[in-house]
């Protein structure tokens, strides 16, 4: 029986190294978009027992919307805005992130077996799979420009940090309406950084955030 | 019902957005006074909560929510002629930002469910950044998108910190619900490791909202930049919310038995916060920056007392007050010297006593209080953290606190001098109005009143929210 929750995880890990080497902000965004989806179904299937009940299976919808829709479309607007195709000149090269990325992974088996959690089934692989999204995501946000990779950054980072949780805790402490504010919170922060990211491109007339140099002491 | 308190400035806020731009004011005036009114009530205890599965009036919130209620009816005066006066362009979103900030801080003053803080800290972030960049300038694009990135990162690992105590609360087999009220009372039971590390994570999640070095990165640029209501209100009652964050964590540390890790944790950012806010005071060219690296070291003030606990955390309390008090006044001082001068250098102003010299009185005393001088309290707070802390035995830490006074009150003492009494220079811009210097004198005169006297009540809850970390006497 193929197990569904690690072909989800690794799907995600795929995901996070190939926005590591993707050149196209378009590719990142629609990589994004797969991400959230998988990151999303992924507590349905690790406590797969059971059933979610109907307010559950609503905020799953509901979180499968904004983060496999909303979000990538609000994305997908500010690129086509900023028309800003690719990232040229990255911080940190391209064959130099995928490697990070690898090295991340490994560092997270790393420490998610040193610390020896008695975790259900299935959760540890989960962790590792966080971890690394939750690194990459830093990575991300630190070695590219572009203001618009930096909120594909924060955006994997919130996407591991929202894994972590899933892996670690148990269901029973999940209230969906608390949950629901923390994704609508994630929605309005994204929209808020769009509108900034527009204006700083019609201010600059690029979305570099090397511009944003002014302000220091 | 408590959430009246943040749901009442959430519809008021749409519903100015709705309204036509000229009674958007008049809207931020009377969301002010009935916020007040609904907090009165609650610290009457005539409310109960709604949901106290989310809420509670705990005494430390109770404590925030009061002060930022009355700095924001004084905020809300001075916006009332400062969106006329400088013609604003969107004075709309000014005034609905405003109303869902006071919101927003409210929510997190009453929040009891972790996370629920979390998400009320965050929409924090994202309801004032609109009011950093109102002016829509180059330098206020680059501070709001700093503002927002670091702060919604810094929080996003504070996310995680909860995740962890919820982990601890696995491991240690507890069913009961996830609020800070029903874990003070299980928290021996919770894991050790775990809730140290969550611990960890929720300082600097948190602490980057707060100020605390060296996650401070965006504050200075945030508050600079801001229009000055925006940077009285964040620097005065934003930074409060994030340490009530903090402190909720410290407190069930310490039920948990861990209070010596989480103090050192605290007065080590302290230290750091008090050294990094007065080393960029010293030279600082642009007052309303020297304000937020003074807010800087202040908060550090804060964590330092409440770390030490005893004496020095009540003071720590007292400390928080008068500094929201005086930072907002001279917040407000800085937006009428701005407003009249029509630059940030402080080197390019001068002789304010002779041009301006109702702000000259509000702003000269605004500096004597945040040098620690009498009559106004930080003097009584930060003499408390003193003795607390050599009560303490932390000889070496009171060395670094007291040359970090020393320093942040010779790096403002010069700027304020030299813009107080220096060479005049002329003030071409907007003249001083009786509401914008009144809310500033309202609220020196508020510190000033406490330090003499302060309410029964006001003492009473100030005891009750350092009761669980062994009170005064601890």
């Amino acid at each position: 029986m193929i197990n569904f929750a690690d072909f989800i995880l690794v799907l995600i890990l795929l995901s996070v190294l190939l926005s590591l080497g993707s050149t196209r902000l378009m590719a990142l965004v629609k990589i994004m978009a797969l991400q959230g989806v998988m990151v999303s179904v992924t507590p349905l299937f690790l406590n797969s027992h059971e059933i979610p009940d109907g307010g559950a299976a609503l905020f799953y919808l509901v979180m499968i919307f904004i983060k496999g829709a909303l979000i990538p479309v609000l994305l997908y607007w500010a690129v086509k805005r900023v028309s800003i195709k690719r990232e040229i000149e990255p911080i940190v090269g391209y064959h130099a992130s995928i490697v990070t990325g690898l090295a991340v992974l490994l560092g997270s088996v790393f420490i998610v077996n040193s610390l020896h959690l008695s975790l259900p089934e299935g959760r540890s692989f989960a962790l590792i799979t966080a971890n690394s999204t939750l690194a990459a995501g830093f990575f991300l946000m630190m070695a590219r420009r572009k203001a618009i990779t930096q909120v594909i950054g924060y955006l994997m980072l919130e996407n591991g940090i929202y894994l972590i949780g899933t892996a670690l805790t148990k269901r029973s402490h999940t209230i969906y309406i608390v949950e629901f504010g923390v994704l609508l919170d994630l929605l309005v922060g994204v929209m808020i950084m769009g509108i900034i990211l527009n204006n700083i491109n019609t201010a600059f007339d690029d979305i570099d955030t090397t511009l944003l140099g002014q302000l220091k002491d | 019902m408590i959430e009246s308190v943040f749901l009442f400035p959430f519809v008021m806020g749409l519903v100015s957005l709705a309204a036509p731009a000229k009674s958007s004011r008049f809207v931020l005036a009377g969301t002010a006074a009935g916020h007040l009114l609904l907090t009165l009530m609650i610290w009457h205890a005539s409310l109960s909560p709604l949901y106290p599965a989310f809420f509670t009036a705990a005494p430390e919130g109770l404590l925030i929510l009061l002060v930022t209620s009355i700095i924001f009816v004084a905020i809300s005066c001075y916006a009332f002629s400062y969106v006329i006066e400088t013609k604003m362009a969107h004075a709309r979103v000014f005034s609905c930002c405003m109303m869902l900030f006071l919101g927003t801080m409210s929510m997190v003053a009453l929040s009891d469910h972790p996370i629920v803080l979390w998400i009320a800290i965050e929409a924090t972030t994202l309801v004032s950044a609109p009011l950093i960049f109102i002016h829509r300038s180059k330098q206020a694009l680059e501070a709001t998108w700093k503002y927002v990135l670091i702060c919604s990162v810094g929080i996003a690992l504070a996310l995680l910190g909860i995740f962890f105590i919820t982990l601890a609360m696995d491991l240690g087999n507890i069913a009961g619900p996830l609020t800070f009220t029903s874990l003070n009372t299980v928290a021996t039971r919770l894991d050790p490791v775990w809730l140290k590390a969550g611990f960890v994570f929720i300082v600097i999640g948190f602490g980057t909202k707060m100020g605390l070095a060296p996650m401070h990165t965006w504050l200075p640029d945030a508050h600079s930049e801001a229009p000055s209501p925006a940077s009285a209100l964040l620097s005065g009652a934003l930074l409060n919310c994030a340490f009530l964050g903090i402190y909720k964590t410290h407190v069930l540390m310490n039920s948990a038995g861990l209070g010596d890790f989480s103090g050192s944790v605290l007065v080590g950012f302290g230290l750091c916060s008090m050294l990094v806010g007065a080393v960029f005071i010293v030279g600082q060219p642009d007052y309303k920056r020297m304000l937020a690296y003074s807010s800087i070291e202040n908060m550090g003030i804060i964590s330092f007392g409440v770390g030490i606990g005893g004496l020095a955390l009540y003071g720590a309390f007292i400390h928080l007050i008068h500094h929201s008090l005086l930072k907002s006044s001279l917040f407000l001082s800085a937006g009428n010297i701005l407003l009249g001068f029509g630059t940030k250098q402080a080197g390019r102003i001068g002789g304010i006593i002779h041009s301006l010299p109702r702000t000259f009185v509000s702003f000269f005393a605004g500096f004597v209080g945040l040098c620690g001088l009498p009559p106004f309290g930080m003097f009584v707070s930060e003499i408390m953290v003193v003795i607390g802390a050599i009560r303490g035995h932390w000889y070496v830490s009171v060395v670094l606190f007291v040359f970090a006074l020393i320093l942040a009150v010779a790096g403002c003492g010069r700027v304020f001098m030299a813009m107080s009494f220096g060479e005049a220079t002329t003030a071409a811009g907007l003249g001083e109005k009786p509401l914008r210097f009144i809310p500033a004198y309202a609220l020196l005169l508020t510190s000033l009143v406490l330090c003499f006297w302060m309410p029964e009540t006001v003492y009473v809850t100030i005891i009750d929210s350092i009761k669980m970390i062994g009170g005064i006497h601890g």
